[in-house]
């Protein structure tokens, strides 16, 4: 390209920069006395480092990934140009520096941050950024578009009608509004509904359910019409036809949807977990529930990591932390000097010589999806060898736990019932033998609860305890096979947790276990050897590798359990929690918006979600009894945010088809496996008739969308990141606005304001006249109006938590604060607005947001031994909860002891039928210069990474007659083209070249994420009758994603993970055919 | 666990080296590269820094793998400017002479480097090849976001090499000039590390004053062993690296 090009001249007109023509006439001046010059006051302002200055410096939070690294933003002339790590953020600078140090010289200090956030800021100033409201002028996916005034697009998603009337065939296509499934409104019939239909569903028989639906429908006759359907009243109102769901979204975003979707009442709302590691999440959910009364409940969704700056030995399986896992510039750091020091062990577990791998004291190359079986051999030599932790296992309770200095404590010597297969069932109560009769007890909030003791075997004898008993210390006998006698004498028969665990990891020899694996015997006692000689300060640390696999939730369960072999949880050095400052103010009373009341009462949502979650299919009324095997969907009572159930469901309209589509920064078709299936589903226009998103650019998945509102980048934002659960230290980092936004500006609420993911919940909740926005929308006086109404409220929460307050900031950093948002437009930073909404905390706001949130010290986040911030409670080895939920296909219970269970499809087949002619066995990586869907726009990662290709071992390679740079097309069973069909007219062959190493298992192959793009900028696109040209540097490379199996039952989705909701990322056979 | 990070403590061993006369100290950089975990976050956060064209990187990572399934090892290996105290660029460069294109440095903050003076620099490109490191390259005067519907403000909002503004505006200044790795003299001026040192997640990188026996640099010379690259070419490298690796046979 020529450097006179006429629209770069045009381009540098507009952007002609002050200062320039200054230049003094050597260069060599400045390198030979800058720093007397710029004291003398010889040299101007431009002269001198612009970067350096606090006043030129705004700090905020990366979303390049979800690690969500503390970034400084460097400003100059208003735009964003250099990208640096935060010293006040301990993911970036460890230790980092205290809250308190000043902000000029925290200008001078760069933490350090990986070359996706170095390349943030071209992600905001891509030139494929929408910034109107774009409505579909053709068919879906088309990529015909044509730009509409907001208020039309609003007016037109709530009212619906005939939306299309120009697209060919849609002509007379009539759409309900949102305001047809604002349905039910009244809070009471919410009540009274939603307390019948758990009734309902608790009805044993299918008669009694079907009699319970005839008298439901005769009680409710008033209010039937705003039933999905009133033969299913399970199903839940029309309401519930509205879904949203939204890929990478954080806190404060998440609050701010919600408070729309509580008011509006639908259970559909949903995440993406399933995508990254669902089964890690779901099965630490499941280790985490708590027994309370007389069941099992309140697990949360979240796990454990390694506290890797204090271990001695980490075990990794399937963690690929150099490249992507919460994240490199965190942990790294912790690891790479105490590594080179011999002060921290490292084992990989990984079919690839991953970076940490090559880092590594020991790296062991499992075939992909053997991991449960490598565990399963390591309990057992743990288990025959007695390298346990006796005293934290024989800790039945809290008491107990706490007498080892615990603070954690395991049910490893809890009594479970055996049926007569031999069945583990659930746990013994001691009124069931006649030992402790059961309780009457009351909450905090003095509601009765039933409460009924468990038992543990003491000297031979059962005895009877509370687990969060904190007073009588009850410790239990660690191997148990005994009978009982119930209260008639009849015998029931009983063993410990931990004996299950004996019993299930002897199911195979540590050989066959390797057998599985394809290593030496030698290696996992070696391993099981190493894992237990450094005390508590060791650990197995694991992600997305063992969990997206069909058997991830007992592949990571059984990882689990080997921390709980060791009960390292809450030491230093052991598995930790995420630990987060509060944001919605429901923390203590010195905060000053409790959110949670600041709010009205809406209806209290129920009924079915699309995805079927937390629900048992035995208790809908779709099931008919044994006969209703298998279902033709799964259902999730133990999973939730199943982001491969969302669209393909509502396409079976199984439960129901959905009216109303909402998807904010999502791209299903991109990154889940056999993504295809997700663009069949979107063409649906039956059961998926209105369909808008929420996106920066025309993506992947927002491409099949009806409207597309521009959002803002990660840069032009609010949100509250959070933490991760390798972060010792507690944390609140804030994003916040550092650049103005491109989009256009609009009014809502008589407010101007530059159209983003917020205006568009305002605008629909104006429109509707949804109560809880608006003016006095949080109660009288208090407007809710604009973004920042309500999380400039958020950081005031977060100032205010804790013991203390964040202190004041002194006048001169006010005038900071001020200074470096010269450059924001009043539509996004209004200091005197946002004063007035802080009251007497806004010099703590200003405070916090000059740093970018709030950062607790590294010396607080230990105590003694222990970190600071713990977990604190019980953690399931045997799960009974898991053990209570059935198959919805094979009607069988869930195993409630984890387990190394084959790779099949929904109907436990192995796939023996896919592989056949198909011998490659496919998995996925991600390169640290890449994210999976949203990072493809900045050129600085693209120049760095070109292209990936198709990682393949030397003697495959041979084997095919292939070698570097050959380019192949990826076969398999369920997609034997090689290509993504993207549904209009065109098809993406997958197609890349060949990268021949020696650092991957043979027979395996891998692609990095991220390339190979079919929107978000690579393709053409028409916008008001004109053709916008794609960029090849964003379609280069190949994304196989397509080439991963279906599964032969769903037909319309990847294979899952039935329990823990993971798809199948790592399971599929695939061939390379040379092109 | 260390009492602060090295990036913090090489930040204060640089303010105690700016307090010196220039001819008391020598600037050096150290890559650990058992620490490197290749994630090239120096070669962008230098592009970002110092506004390179697309195609130009001042500090490339090269990775290198060796041995057979299952026995192998992956190296990353960073690549600046060596700084050499006898750079055969300089001999190849026709404009001669510290008001020339490009020299050693002996004054100044920028003592030590090999800078290229834009001004002076007649694009004639001898220096390309004659530098054994490849570190020099061309600047072609493109730009990141070209042949997209616009291109970015971002990019022509000028950068601070050697201490002055260079806008890429119309007139690319540097276009045609060969340009290269200066270890960040801007930033030292300033008291800043260079931009390789500061976003190196692994903290592989090390850079100071290696006269100053307190310095962090010092140190860790001084207790490991050092290697410089192609050492059979006598250009006297300012940079060095420890490494498992024998760097003689991985960079030749």
């Amino acid at each position: 390209m020529s450097k006179h090009d006429m629209t770069r001249r045009d381009f540098l007109k507009r952007s002609a920069i002050a200062g320039c023509g200054a230049l003094v006439a050597s260069q060599l001046d400045f390198a030979r006395g800058l720093i007397a010059r710029v004291e003398a006051g010889e040299l101007t302002q431009f002269e001198a480092y612009e970067l350096m200055k606090a006043e030129n410096t705004l700090y905020t939070v990366c979303l390049n990934c979800n690690t969500g690294c503390g970034i400084k933003v460097k400003i100059m002339d208003g735009v964003a140009v250099k990208v640096d790590g935060s010293p006040y953020n301990p993911f970036t600078l460890h230790p980092h520096l205290d809250m308190k140090e000043d902000l000029q010289r925290a200008a001078k200090v760069d933490g350090g941050i990986c070359p996706k956030g170095q390349a943030g800021h071209q992600g905001a100033y891509d030139p494929y950024r929408i910034t109107k409201v774009l409505k579909r002028a053709g068919k879906r996916g088309e990529n015909k578009w044509q730009s509409v005034p907001f208020d039309q697009a609003i007016g037109e998603i709530v009212n619906g009608g005939v939306l299309f009337s120009n697209v060919p065939g849609e002509e007379k296509r009539q759409v309900s509004g949102l305001k047809e499934l604002y349905a039910l409104k009244d809070v009471k019939v919410f009540e009274e509904m939603g307390k019948d239909v758990a009734a309902l569903r608790k009805k044993k028989t299918p008669e009694e359910k079907a009699k319970a639906v005839a008298e439901f429908k005769v009680k409710h006759a008033a209010n039937l019409d705003k039933l999905i359907d009133p033969d299913h009243p399970d199903f839940g109102p029309k309401n519930n036809q509205f879904v949203y769901w939204w890929g990478r979204k954080k806190g404060g975003r998440s609050d701010f949807s919600k408070r729309f979707y509580d008011v509006f009442g639908t259970v559909n709302t949903h995440g993406h977990t399933t995508v990254c590691q669902g089964s890690l999440y779901f099965a630490c959910k499941a280790m985490s529930e708590q027994y309370v009364g007389d069941t099992f409940k309140d697990g949360q969704k979240f796990y454990w990591q390694a506290d890797q700056e204090n271990s001695e030995y980490i075990l990794f399986v399937g963690a690929n932390l150099f490249d992507g896992n919460y994240g490199p510039p965190n942990r790294t750091p912790r690891m790479t000097q105490r590594m080179v020091d011999g002060k921290l062990k490292v084992t990989v577990l990984d079919p690839r010589f991953t970076k940490l791998a090559s880092k590594a004291d020991r790296w062991v190359p499992v075939k992909p999806g053997s991991d449960a079986a490598f565990a399963m051999g390591m309990t057992r030599w743990i288990l025959e060898n007695k390298r346990y932790n006796a005293p934290y296992l024989a800790a039945a309770n809290k008491a107990a736990a706490a007498a080892n200095k615990d603070t954690t404590w395991s049910n490893g010597s809890w009594l479970v019932k055996i049926d007569d297969h031999g069945k583990p069932g659930t746990f013994l109560r001691a009124h069931e033998i006649g030992l402790k009769e059961k309780e009457s007890r009351k909450d905090k909030d003095a509601k009765e609860f039933n409460f009924e003791y468990l038992v543990a075997m003491k000297d031979g004898k059962p005895v009877a305890f509370d687990p969060n008993d904190d007073k009588n210390a009850v410790t239990g006998e660690l191997f148990v096979t005994t009978e009982l006698k119930d209260k008639d004498g009849k015998p029931v028969k009983v063993k410990s947790s931990l004996q299950i665990m004996l019993e299930t990891a002897q199911d195979k020899t540590i050989a066959q276990y390797a057998e599985i694996c394809g290593i030496e015997a030698a290696v996992i006692e070696e391993v099981a050897k190493e894992f237990t000689s450094y005390g508590k300060k060791a650990c197995v640390d694991v992600h997305r590798g063992p969990a997206q696999h069909t058997n991830g939730f007992y592949n990571i369960s059984s990882l689990m359990n080997l921390n709980l072999l060791l009960g390292n949880f809450d030491w230093k050095g052991g598995m930790i929690v995420a630990s987060t400052f509060n944001t919605d103010g429901t923390k203590s009373d010195k905060q000053p918006f409790n959110l949670a009341k600041l709010k009205p009462k809406g209806g209290k949502q129920f009924g079915l979600s699309v995805i079927r979650h937390d629900a048992k299919y035995e208790e809908s009324t779709l099931f008919k009894g044994k006969e209703s095997y298998p279902a033709k969907r799964n259902w999730w009572p133990l999973s939730s945010d199943v982001y491969e159930e969302i669209l393909p469901s509502m396409a079976d309209a199984y439960p129901y088809g959905a009216k109303v589509v909402f998807s904010y920064m999502g791209a299903p078709s991109y990154s889940l496996p056999a993504g295809q299936t997700q663009i069949e589903a979107l063409m649906n226009l039956e059961n998926i008739p209105l369909y808008f998103a929420s996106d920066i650019t025309i993506g992947s998945t927002t491409m099949y969308a009806d409207y597309i509102f521009p959002d803002l980048h990660y840069l032009e934002r609010w949100e509250m990141q959070g933490s991760h659960p390798n972060m010792p230290v507690k944390v609140q980092p804030v994003r916040q606005p550092v650049i103005p936004s491109p989009n256009e500006v609009v009014t809502v609420f008589g407010e101007a304001q530059p159209i983003s993911y917020e205006t568009v919940w305002l605008a629909l909740a104006e429109k509707m006249g949804l109560a809880g926005f608006g003016k006095d929308g949080f109660e009288k006086g208090q407007d809710l109006t604009r973004p920042d109404d309500f999380y400039i409220r958020m950081v005031a929460n977060i100032a205010t938590d804790g013991k203390e307050p964040v202190p004041d900031a002194s006048d001169a950093e006010v005038e900071i604060f001020l200074k470096s948002r010269r450059h924001l437009p009043k539509n996004v930073f209004d200091p005197e607005r946002w004063q007035a909404i802080a009251g007497p905390n806004w010099k703590k706001v200003v405070y916090l947001l000059n740093r970018g949130g709030r950062f607790d010290t590294q010396e607080a986040s230990y105590k003694g031994d222990h970190v600071a911030n713990k977990w604190g409670k019980q953690i399931n080895l045997y799960q009974e909860k898991t053990a209570k939920c059935k198959d919805a296909f094979t009607g069988k219970s869930y195993h409630g002891m984890a387990r190394y269970i084959p790779i099949a499809d929904t109907l436990d087949r192995e796939p023996v039928e896919q592989s056949k002619g198909y011998d490659l066995h496919l998995i996925t990586q991600r390169d640290v210069r890449m994210t999976k869907s949203r990072t493809i726009s900045n050129q600085y990662l693209t120049e760095s990474m070109p292209e990936n290709g198709i990682i393949i071992n030397t003697i495959d390679a041979k084997q095919l007659g292939l070698k570097s740079g050959d380019q192949v097309k990826v076969l398999s069973s369920t997609n034997p083209e090689g290509a993504y069909n993207l549904q209009n007219g065109k098809k993406k062959p997958m197609i890349g070249k060949v990268q021949v190493t020696e650092t991957i298992r043979p027979g395996v192959i891998t692609f990095t994420l991220g390339h190979g793009h079919w929107s978000t900028g690579a393709e053409d696109v028409t916008v008001d009758g004109k053709v916008i040209k794609g960029d090849k540097r964003r379609s280069t490379g190949i994304h196989a994603n397509a080439a991963m199996w279906i599964d032969p039952h769903l037909k319309n989705t990847c294979m899952i993970d039935k329990v823990g909701g993971s798809v199948s990322f790592y399971d599929t056979k695939v061939k390379l055919v040379k092109v | 666990m260390h009492h602060e990070d090295i990036l913090v403590t090489m930040q204060k061993d640089l303010e105690r080296a700016l307090q010196k006369p220039a001819d008391k100290r020598r600037w050096a950089m150290l890559i650990d590269l058992r620490k490197c975990v290749g994630c090239h976050a120096c070669t962008i956060a230098c592009i970002s820094e110092n506004k390179l064209p697309p195609a130009m990187k001042y500090r490339p990572v090269l990775e290198f793998e060796q041995g057979t399934y299952p026995k192998v090892s992956r190296t990353f290996l960073p690549k600046p400017c060596m700084q050499c105290d006898k750079p055969p660029c300089v001999d190849a460069c026709p404009v001669k002479g510290e008001d020339g294109a490009t020299w050693k440095e002996t004054k100044g903050i920028g003592a030590g480097i090999v800078p290229v003076n834009y001004d002076k620099c007649i694009g004639c490109k001898k220096c390309i090849p004659a530098c054994p490191y490849d570190s020099r390259t061309i600047d072609n005067g493109t730009f990141h976001t070209e042949g997209t519907p616009e291109l970015q403000k971002y990019e022509t909002v000028p950068s601070f090499e050697y201490g002055k503004l260079w806008p890429r505006t119309s007139d690319v200044p540097t276009q045609g000039n060969a340009r290269k790795c200066h270890f960040c003299i801007h930033r030292l001026a300033n008291g800043m590390l260079p931009q390789c040192i500061t976003t190196c997640i692994g903290r592989a990188g090390y850079f100071g004053d290696e006269n100053d026996p307190q310095s962090l640099i010092a140190q860790v010379k001084k207790v490991n062993k050092l290697q410089i690259l192609k050492a059979n070419k006598g250009t006297g490298p300012r940079v060095y690296y420890v490494s498992n690796d024998k760097l003689e046979v991985l960079y030749v």
